[in-house]
């Protein structure tokens, strides 16, 4: 029995989901919190290259798109490619793997400010430890190119959302059943991190771009970029209605500390349907 | 004299024998099995072993197949005689890589599609646990039986091994999800007047765990 074979496997998703952010500002101070939900709808479509039995690679673009409920200065509509290639190192399913993932995306915001493109570039080990756990951990460079910014402040750049940082992170896998997979994850980043805000002395010696922000109707706040480290810990609970299809909810908790002993937190849950055609 | 009545009485015990084995016919065993809840249990395999120890395998069992289709191996569970030898088509318009590494049969299919050329010879009883190494969900597993007399459950949880000819039984019974051992299953089932034998089996199972197939919302929730 002959049959028709392609080098190529298509891989079609898509993403529906409703997400709360408590501090979408990122500020460190309660009055300059904001907090806000959206919906979001996302859809890719991309082809897997088995080059060899040990080695894959992934091409895809992607669109996304994001409503919120009182800022509609963030709503958002996005589109990206990326590209993951993954080695594994044997046979099996407990076989460790090495990959490597280059993301781009151009968004535009309605608050202009906002638009642009980003890339993030990842090196990632996963390893299966048993038969239920599986643990992922990587490093990764992200940029992010925020040209519309316009300066108020003589002297200092409006560019608040040109942003650089590396990352590390680690996420583990849990498969209760065929139907439950529970993940637990953690990153560390560094670099630059954006905050809005009322003007402030410490905010201002602390950033290197300082511009008006729209987003949140207040014509009080400025946004601010400046150095930061972020600790992130996550989790997801990822129910399986059969082998195309989930419903995930997601949990996060951010910190971020700055220098003027600026720091913010931030929690964000989110509840998102995932469907594999 | 005495000899000749010795060897008289020897042939009319042997023919008397024979002609009550004759008298004996073959029977049927049919098997029911189920999970712990009651349910009828499908993809089990039960085998029946002779205790005299007299197999009488097939000189070529018939070969068989595993196929694979929506990147699946299907059927999920095969059983076959040792000495069997299997063709692994592949029905996906993508290429697969399979590979085993049980004890009963190490062996790997470098990426291919359509039909290898030459089958997989199963020529050691025993779990041939199936994957691929492009798609880790996919798992299939072969039975690899010492006796001829096998069969597997279907949806209803039953199976039947028919024509078993008339002598003492092993009978045990396998299924992936087991956490019984198989010869912790044995029971032994003798050819008696009644031309079906019933034998029951409650598994307790452990849960399936495969690598999730399934999307899951691996990016964070912040746009």
């Amino acid at each position: 029995m002959a049959s028709v074979a392609a080098d190529a496997e298509w891989l079609f998703d898509a993403d529906a989901g409703a997400i709360f952010d408590s501090n979408l500002t990122g500020a460190a101070s309660g009055p300059d919190v904001r907090s806000d939900w959206a919906a979001a709808v996302g859809a890719s479509a991309g082809q897997f290259f088995a080059l060899s039995g040990n080695d894959g690679l992934t091409l895809a673009v992607n669109v996304r798109g994001a409503a919120y409920d009182r800022y509609q200065g963030l709503n958002l509509a996005a589109i990206g490619a990326s590209a993951r290639y993954r080695h594994k190192f044997g046979l099996g399913r407990d076989a460790p793997a090495a990959s490597v993932v280059v993301n781009s995306l151009y968004a535009d915001y309605r608050s202009s400010v906002r638009s642009g493109a980003r890339f993030d570039v990842r090196a990632e080990l996963e390893k299966r430890f048993t038969e239920t756990v599986d643990v992922v951990a990587g490093v990764a460079y992200d940029r992010r190119y925020g040209p519309h910014g316009e300066a108020v402040v003589p002297g200092i750049s409006g560019e608040v959302f040109s942003l650089a940082g590396r990352s590390a992170y680690v996420k583990v896998d849990y498969t209760i059943d065929d139907a439950w997979l529970i993940s637990v994850n953690g990153a560390v980043r560094r670099g630059d991190v954006e905050s809005t805000s009322q003007r402030g002395s410490a905010v201002f010696l602390a950033s290197d771009a300082i511009a008006k922000d729209p987003a949140f109707n207040d014509p009080n706040l400025f946004a601010y970029r400046l150095p930061g480290t972020t600790w992130t810990l996550g989790a997801t609970s990822s129910f399986a209605f059969d082998d195309r299809a989930s419903l995930n909810i997601q949990y996060a908790h951010a910190f971020t500390d700055s220098p003027q002993n600026l720091k913010y937190r931030s929690n964000v849950v989110g509840l998102v349907y995932v469907h594999r055609y | 004299m005495m000899f000749l009545s010795r060897q008289f009485a020897a042939l009319i015990l042997a023919l008397t024998s024979v002609a009550t084995i004759a008298q004996t016919p073959a029977f049927d065993i049919t098997a029911t099995v189920t999970d712990q809840q009651g349910k009828p249990l499908a993809d089990a395999v039960v085998v029946a072993v002779p205790l005299d120890g007299n197999l009488r395998l097939p000189v070529k069992p018939r070969d068989d197949t595993v196929d694979q289709v929506d990147k699946q191996f299907v059927p999920k569970v095969m059983a076959i005689a040792v000495g069997t030898s299997v063709f692994f088509p592949n029905n996906d318009n993508v290429r697969h890589q399979v590979y085993s590494f049980s004890p009963a049969k190490r062996f790997e299919l470098p990426l291919y599609a359509g039909v290898p050329a030459q089958p997989i010879l199963f020529d050691k009883p025993g779990i041939v646990v199936l994957g691929c190494n492009i798609h880790d969900w996919m798992v299939g597993y072969i039975y690899v039986s010492e006796s001829p007399y096998f069969a597997k459950t279907g949806a209803n949880g039953k199976a039947k091994l028919a024509d078993l000819p008339p002598r003492a039984y092993a009978v045990r019974v396998w299924h992936p999800q087991s956490e019984t051992p198989e010869e912790a299953t044995r029971r032994s089932v003798e050819a008696s007047s009644a031309r079906v034998v019933d034998v029951e089996w409650a598994l307790k199972l452990k849960p399936e765990v495969r690598v999730r197939r399934a999307p899951s919302s691996d990016r964070g929730a912040r746009y």
